[in-house]
């Protein structure tokens, strides 16, 4: 019958495997093996599942794969990853809010704006060395549409789009260790906050306008904006 | 107990500690099982020559890669001390890390 090798061999997929391809997104906790897991299930999709409808979400082996793959090999015997995937892109239901309208002058006869945010990746890895790490990663579009008469009379519709991309990563040092003040500061484009306390936190933060024109460029952007934190503390290379 | 000395993690670097069962033929280091590739090299003497097919390779190579890049990034020339003389033996200039890239001697018709 119709596409049953491929139904198959999907339905012998991991389960958030599964959940990628029909809900384009998924949330699990999980230690390293399980992640491990996914990953080699979601490598054997390219050559067992050709059907475009049952494909992969853009963004999966490119960029959530890679990410899965390092945060794991920073997890300790007992840690946990835990990733909140939305595939699904901007322009879904729900992701866009209301419509403001602007202030305008002749010849524009109306003009209105509205906000999409995406956050579409979220992690969250307990790291070996007894800190934790978050990172968050937002899409935010602003869309504006624009009524104009243009001077023979006729009414013209006009949409523009921006969009801008927000990084942010905060790591949670372990309890009692002190963080240090790198002896470089990090690249303009990103900034740095810490709050000491019980448990000092490093946050990173950059939002970037031009967004990343590929997988790997945008793995890239999340993994220097990732780098800020640990170089707050001092390098620990004992046994694993 | 010989521990195997390779780096692992990606932020957070450390040793793997597991039993050793060989060395390194280039570098010398104590392996594990686990991190033998291929012809016996560690996973970095393995990612220096471009061998990454085994997956300890091939992360010692997005390691350094990520490194490299955000030292730059970051013009921190600290970030590269968390690797130790082992792990940055293999890429250093003239040792071994392509072949073709060395001089072939002063008898040579002309360097590869």
């Amino acid at each position: 019958m119709f596409w049953r090798e491929q139904k198959a061999a999907l339905a012998g997929f991991h389960p958030l495997h599964q959940a990628l391809v029909h809900e384009r997104g998924f949330a699990a906790t999980q230690p390293a093996a399980g992640w491990a897991a996914l990953v080699d299930s979601l490598y054997r999709h390219a050559g067992l599942v050709k059907r475009r409808k049952w494909a992969l979400p853009a963004r999966t082996l490119d960029v959530v794969v890679p990410l899965i793959i390092e945060l794991c090999s920073d997890l300790g015997p007992k840690g946990t990853l835990t990733v909140t995937a939305d595939l699904r892109g901007r322009d879904v239901p729900g992701k866009t809010g209301p419509e403001r309208q602007l202030a305008v002058r002749p010849p524009i006869k109306s003009a209105t704006e509205a906000w999409a945010v995406d956050p579409w990746l979220r992690l969250r890895g307990e790291l070996r060395d007894g800190s934790i790490l978050e990172i968050l990663v937002v899409d935010r579009e602003r869309k504006r549409s624009i009524r104009k008469r243009n001077p023979r009379g006729k009414i013209k519709w006009k949409r523009k789009s921006k969009l801008v991309q927000t990084i942010k990563v905060r790591r949670r040092l372990p309890a009692g260790v002190v963080s240090q003040v790198p002896a470089t500061p990090p690249p303009p484009w990103i900034g740095t906050f810490v709050r000491e306390g019980e448990r000092c936190s490093v946050l990173a933060a950059a939002k970037l306008t031009r967004m990343p024109q590929s997988g790997q460029e945008q793995v890239d952007r999340i993994l220097s904006v990732a780098t800020e934190p640990f170089r707050w503390t001092a390098q620990n290379r004992g046994i694993a | 107990m010989t521990p195997c000395t390779v780096t692992t993690g990606f932020f957070t670097l450390g040793k793997c500690g597991v039993m050793a069962v060989a060395g390194c033929p280039a570098c010398g280091r104590a392996l594990c099982a686990n991190h033998v590739t291929e012809g016996g090299l560690c996973p970095e003497c393995a990612a220096a020559r471009n061998q990454v097919g085994h997956p300890a390779a091939a992360a010692a190579y997005r390691r350094r890669a990520h490194r490299h890049r955000t030292a730059q990034e970051y013009s921190d020339a600290g970030w590269y001390v968390g690797f130790d003389s082992y792990d940055r033996a293999a890429f250093d200039p003239g040792a071994g890390a392509d072949q073709d890239y060395l001089d072939d001697g002063a008898d040579a018709l002309v360097d590869s």
